[in-house]
């Protein structure tokens, strides 16, 4: 039972997800309403038709009271979730236990993180994001919705499955050696061949990743790059797990107990063959994103006619369009457009590679207009209505000249913008003539205007359809592949085999079982990195984890991502510092900050967040970056690192031996997190 | 754009504090009671449904907005979900919902209030309104609404009162303070309420001082209904409320009145099973029927407290009938020599002689009851209680009796007897069969209210909260009557049958045979309660027994330091935490400026905050880190406070 979706100010659904159930609890209430022997709705109708009431009395209470819902919850733990991001709405619901409330907030931000990535600077106008995420074109908007879902589907699955995701930080596969020869060959093999080349079309190779499932094995910026952000970095490992996802390995199978686990939902599976006896008959096909498959008669009437459309498959060769965080020396940039190759080595391994578009100047300065009519707007609204000799003034007049220049540009290049340059006649009319308004609130709804042409012309340049037609050729795309595969063929075994037991409690050098008697797990993570190091936690039918396997490994995973939810609670009041004795088991978790040296600096009194604050995490909403930028203002002379530790013991150790094991664990994992990205 | 900054949160967390300390007085933002079923049309206005709306003052547009939002926004969440709505959450406030017909109450609160507790908050208002008004339904339908808003107000200004912000977050009834009386005086009420149960008519009872318990036999739930009508009198002096059916005997300080009152039918049988506990105590009610000779049931059954035997006449001499007559020289033994076994100060000097006399011979007696020497918390052995009268008066059934009841003052400060808890067994070998009877009831009750405080899982517990709650609103109420004795600042309450007042004998019976005995203890509890707080030591705690929904804490009196701040903020993390999470059963959080320790049992939780410049600390593991050291210290502290860690 559950749901999301995003709904527009006039109670327009622009989007949703729901899992079968949901959609079948759905229908069934809507057909009660419904006369018989009448075909039922198509369930898009029914599901805006359900949470209208809900929508419409959001805006009610935003408009008249000024507070809005935040979260609904029933008598039989139905959770509903709420957000409001400018325009949209977003409302998540679950009926079935299995996500918690801030499960369904992060599920929101992620879906957020996610259509910025998709769409860039389009979502910071409602109106057009609008249009973007529910297109006219029926068979374009089923694309459009089909992907999204997709995406959040695999993000669930990570989220659930993967430690990287619960806690929302890289995993590297540990193994320095190979690590740096991959990322000297990525740049001086790799990069520099695509670069030099004369088939990239424009385009420059600025980040070069390997993932093995997950994990990160190698990770390459030019130098002229700006860093890539975790947040980023982390949406991108979603973007390719939904392209390829890992859920083919052979090892990954379904026990009985792991109902909800695998990602598909399948209904009604046809036994499997008596000599079948592993579940090989659930196995999705390798290259297709995990979908429904409806097979009782029942759910196939209410298949949407959306969903029986046929989506038409994608050149593979076509990259994606994605939009990334970039602090460059002209300044900060939060959504610039790049083209993102994925290219698949073997089934687990895949090559990434991150282009800076040619055109993308365009946006830098849409982006700076942008924030410039941001700032006048904010101006105006404070009634600053100065005389044109006040030193307000002068930021105006520059940024007149700017756009015109701009405006000229586009031009001379062909992109058409006839609504930009009317709009921004107009505006120049009313502003600086004389007989206009002048720089008063009358202009409000013009900057408004103003901004919306701005972000359709980004629209034009970098999401709409054939936007993406320059691209590194073909050829160039397999040379790098070939190249890449050439390289790390003789570690492919070895490294699918290493990403699902990165590092085991009994592996070299660090022999946690002999070292730290009644340690059962841990997670370190290196905030500042955005990195983390765990001892794997998978758990498959053949492959016994250091926990077992069977109800104990699954009850163990199950607690370590409950009290990673405990930790983070109360993180976000204040708490840096917990010990929890739980059941059988005592579990610990620290917060603490660096310098550079590793030299331990001083706790502060850390702020409490509110309930409704962004989820604590790194995917969505970087809260660790505002964390290390709030400790920062208090040392600024260094340079401020954030580690975080959780431990889980069993609770029969004494609790002196465990805050020692912790503290010896602090100083030990300290050095394999070293291994530098670049 | 992305702008980040901490700025916004840093205003966020001073706000934060504003709305700490403002919750000292916490108030409810809004309460509202809507009738969707008088709002069915289209052209019905809004404020046709609106039954009730707090604060009163408000515009009606603004109560017509929330409660057609509210109303709306859960039927379609309840027709989604196919349950109502629970838990309504804004961003600058909470509601929690309760619905149920065509009913909607809403109460909400600051963000700062844990979930669990203004939902517990919702239910015991309304269980409130139901206990002295019946159904809703059938109340709207027979009384104005004026009248019944003014119910609705006091109930609620009732929950908001006088407490501490602790109080609040446990949603717990006001106790006194049980270390600074005498726990003999405990005893002395647990008394009092046993010998009027042995009217058949009277169900339970409690003993209330200055609005809080002094002992109670009911559970927390029922006490906690009873003692609003209590503190409603208290502060009208003696204006008879509205309605109060009859008020009878209002002489001097001194007065009795009953109210109607309705129970719903699991109260009803939780009180009556209790009920049946008591018989064990006294096989005399049996001998109590409806129409006995009113004399010899005054002198038998109601006027006899500590040195009250319950038996028959007949056990009594067969036990030690000299012994009797020794220490209780008036044959009849009135409500007089019933207190002059305990109060040394009033009275006629033949009594205190012979309270001098008892005094004495409790030295000799002493080496022979040391296998019952229970020590309380204030250094006074209860051996001294029933040194000689064990020996001289009680039979060996009534010292069983007195156990049980020493055991429950000696757990935690109990006060309850129907609802006491006895952790360890008592051994007596010569009364087996007679403690099986006596402690098997208790026992299963114990593991009832275990099961529902711990719960087999959260869903679990979950609806059976709701059931309950459920059951108050839905179920058919059952009509009781609420009698109240009132001597000054004390009150005695019993929940009764309805026939009680009409009843030829009993009102007159309970009135006269409790009369002595409560002046009794009215008289030390004024005495006793009026000492200074002690000094409140270098630490801050709160003990909750969630059995007896009873608070002990340090915290109260004083103006509260940063450093109580943040430990009531701690608190009510940790224990919105332990109610979700039932495998949880210690945990130390830290932030810069405080540490607090919390543990908790099926029975009770446990905050622990020690008072120091904190050191500095980098918050990297390290075993030496004064935060590791807290559950030792608080062992070591709170012991004095009665409370064992151990």
């Amino acid at each position: 039972m559950k749901c999301l979706l995003v709904a527009s100010e006039s109670a327009e659904v622009l989007f949703y997800w729901t899992d079968p159930e949901f959609e079948l609890s759905a229908q069934e209430q809507y057909g009660a309403s419904q006369e018989d022997g009448e075909r039922p709705p198509a369930f898009e109708d029914s599901i805006n038709t359900l949470f209208a009431p809900i929508i419409i009395s959001c805006s009610t209470m935003v408009d008249q009271l000024g507070d809005s819902y935040t979260s609904f919850s029933t008598e039989n733990n139905h959770i509903y979730v709420l957000h409001q991001f400018d325009e949209c709405l977003y409302i998540a619901v679950n009926g079935d236990g299995e996500e918690s409330e801030d499960d369904l907030k992060r599920k929101i931000y992620v879906l957020k993180k996610l259509t910025e990535m998709l769409f860039g600077m389009v979502t910071l106008s409602s109106t057009l994001l609008r249009k973007e995420l529910r297109p006219q074109d029926t068979e374009l908007r089923c694309r459009v919705w089909r992907k999204l879902q997709g995406l959040l589907e695999t993000y669930s699955r990570l989220r659930d499955h993967d430690q990287s995701f619960l806690v929302e930080a890289v995993e590297r596969l540990i193994h320095p050696t190979l690590c740096e020869q991959c990322i000297e060959f990525l740049e001086r093999r790799l990069v520099q061949q695509i670069n030099t080349s004369v088939d990239r079309a424009g385009e420059e190779v600025q980040h070069a990743f390997i993932l093995v499932h997950t994990k990160l094995l190698a990770f390459y910026s030019s130098r002229n790059a700006s860093t890539l952000t975790s947040s980023d970095l982390l949406a991108l490992i979603i973007l390719v797990q939904h392209f390829y996802p890992s859920t083919t390995d052979p090892e990954e199978s379904t026990p009985e107990d792991m109902d909800s686990a695998s990602a598909p939902e399948i209904f009604y599976t046809p036994e499997p063959s008596p000599t079948d006896n592993d579940s090989g008959s659930e196995r999705v096909e390798p290259d297709k994103p995990p979908v429904f498959q409806f097979v009782d008669p029942d759910i196939q009437v209410a298949v949407d006619s959306l969903q029986t459309l046929e989506v038409p498959p994608q050149d593979p060769s076509t990259p994606s369009r994605v939009f990334l965080e970039t602090t460059l020396k002209e300044g900060f940039f939060p959504m610039m457009p790049h083209s993102m190759y994925c290219l698949p080595m073997w089934p687990g391994i895949t090559l990434v590679l991150l282009t800076k578009i040619p055109n993308s100047q365009i946006a830098m300065s849409i982006y700076n207009f942008l924030e410039g009519f941001t700032k006048l707007e904010k101006r105006l609204a404070e009634g600053q209505q100065g005389s044109p000799a006040s030193r307000g003034q002068l930021p105006v007049n520059e940024l007149r000249s700017k756009i015109d220049k701009f405006i000229r540009v586009l031009g001379s290049s062909d992109i058409q913008a006839p609504f930009l340059q009317s709009v921004w006649a107009e505006f120049k009319n009313r502003a600086f003539s004389r007989g206009g308004s002048g720089l008063s609130k009358e202009l409000l709804p013009w900057c408004r205007n103003m901004k919306i042409q701005l972000c359709a012309i980004y629209r034009q340049c970098y999401v709409a359809e054939g936007s993406s037609r320059q691209r590194l050729s073909t050829a160039l795309q397999d040379r790098a592949l070939t190249m890449v595969q050439d390289k790390l063929m003789d570690w492919k075994e070895f490294l699918l085999v290493k990403s699902k037991r990165n590092i085991t409690m009994v592996s070299y050098p660090l022999t946690y079982l002999e070292e730290f008697p009644g340690l059962v797990h841990f997670i370190y993570i290196d905030r500042s990195a955005g990195q983390m190091i765990a001892p794997s936690l998978s758990i498959t039918e053949r492959a016994t984890s250091e926990l077992g396997k069977g109800p104990l490994a699954h009850f163990i995973k199950a607690k370590v991502w409950s009290l990673v939810g405990i930790a983070r609670r109360y993180l976000q009041k204040g708490y840096t510092t917990v010990t929890l004795r739980d059941g059988d088991y005592f579990f610990c978790y620290f917060l603490w900050f660096e310098n550079e040296t590793g030299f331990k600096l001083d706790v502060v009194e850390i702020p409490s967040l509110p309930d409704d604050s962004a989820p604590i995490g790194m995917l969505a909403c970087d809260y660790y970056r505002k964390l290390l930028r709030y400790y920062s203002k208090c040392q600024p002379s260094e340079v401020v690192k954030c580690y975080e530790l959780l431990t889980v013991h069993l609770g029969v150790i004494p609790t002196e031996y465990i805050l020692q094991h912790c503290s010896q664990l602090a100083r030990k994992l300290w050095e394999p997190s070293r291994i530098p990205l670049l | 754009m992305n702008k980040y900054s901490f700025s916004s949160y840093v205003l966020i967390g001073r706000g934060d504090a504003c709305i700490l300390i403002l919750w000292l007085h916490p108030t409810f933002n809004y309460f509202l009671l809507y009738d969707g079923s008088k709002v069915k049309e289209e052209g019905d206005p809004t404020r046709a449904g609106i039954c009730y709306f707090y604060p009163e003052e408000t515009p009606l547009e603004q109560q017509e907005l929330l409660c057609g939002q509210l109303a709306g926004v859960s039927r379609c969440v309840a027709e989604l979900s196919t349950s109502p709505v629970r838990l309504l959450r804004l961003r600058r406030s909470k509601f929690a919902v309760r619905m149920r017909e065509q009913f909607l109450w809403a109460l909400s609160s600051s963000v700062d209030v844990p979930d669990v507790s203004i939902c517990e908050f919702l239910d015991q208002l309304i269980s409130l309104f139901c206990f002295y008004n019946g159904p809703v339904r059938q109340s709207y339908q027979l009384h104005s609404r004026a009248d019944l808003s003014a119910h609705w107000a006091k109930y609620l200004s009732h929950l908001q009162g006088g407490s501490t912000e602790l109080h609040h977050i446990f949603s717990c009834l006001q106790t006194i303070d049980a270390t600074k009386i005498d726990p003999l005086l405990l005893l002395k009420a647990a008394l009092i309420l046993q010998a009027c149960q042995r009217c058949p008519l009277v169900l339970a009872g409690c003993i209330l001082y200055r609005g809080r318990i002094v002992s109670t036999q009911m559970p927390p739930s029922l006490t906690l209904k009873v003692m609003v009508h209590e503190t409603e009198t208290y502060n009208q002096e003696h204006r008879p409320p509205a309605n109060e059916r009859s008020t009878f005997s209002t002489g001097g300080q001194s007065s009795t009145m009953t109210t109607p009152v309705f129970l719903n039918p699991s109260e009803v049988q939780a009180l009556h099973s209790a009920g049946e506990l008591c018989c064990f105590f006294s096989t005399s009610r049996s001998h109590c029927s409806p129409q006995p000779d009113p004399r010899a049931r005054k002198s038998r059954l109601l006027s006899r407290t500590l040195s009250d035997t319950p038996f028959s006449e007949q056990d009594l001499t067969n036990s030690s009938p000299s012994a009797s007559c020794q220490t209780m020289p008036c044959s009849h033994r009135s409500s007089l020599s019933d207190e002059s076994c305990f109060s040394p100060s009033p009275g006629s000097s033949q009594d205190s002689a012979h309270f001098a006399a008892t005094h004495q011979s409790e030295d000799s007696s002493h080496a022979d009851s040391e296998s019952h020497d229970y020590k309380l918390s204030n250094g006074i052995t209860l051996s001294e209680v029933n040194g000689d009268s064990k020996e001289a008066v009680f039979g060996d059934k009534e010292e069983t009796m007195i156990k049980t009841i020493i055991g429950s003052v000696e757990e935690g400060n109990s006060l309850t007897n129907g609802h006491h808890l006895t952790l360890e067994d008592e051994k007596d070998q010569n009364h087996e069969d007679h403690e099986r009877h006596l402690h098997r009831p208790v026992k299963e009750e114990r593991l009832d209210v275990g099961r529902r405080v711990l719960g087999d899982s959260p869903e679990k517990m979950w609806r059976e909260e709701n059931r309950t709650c459920g059951e108050e609103i839905d179920s058919e109420l059952l009509p009781m009557v609420l009698y109240e004795h009132r001597v000054r600042a004390l009150v005695l309450a019993l929940l009764v049958e309805p026939q009680f007042p009409t009843d030829r004998t009993a009102p007159e019976e309970v009135y006269h045979s409790s009369l002595a005995s409560l002046n009794g203890l009215e008289v030390h509890l004024r005495t006793s309660s009026s000492g200074a707080p002690g000094p409140p030591g270098p630490y801050s705690f709160a003990h909750y027994d969630c059995i007896q929904n009873t608070l002990t804490t340090n915290l109260s009196g004083r103006l509260p330091g940063p450093q109580d701040r943040s430990f009531v903020r701690a608190t009510a993390l940790l224990h919105s935490h332990f109610s979700h999470t039932y495998s949880a059963q210690e945990a130390i959080i830290r932030s810069a400026g405080a540490a607090v320790y919390g543990t908790r049992s099926a029975a009770q939780e446990t905050f622990f905050l020690q008072h120091a410049a904190t050191a500095r600390n980098s918050g990297i593991p390290n075993p030496l880190d004064s935060a590791f050291a807290l559950p030792n210290k608080a062992r070591h502290r709170l012991l004095k406070h009665g409370v064992n860690l151990l």
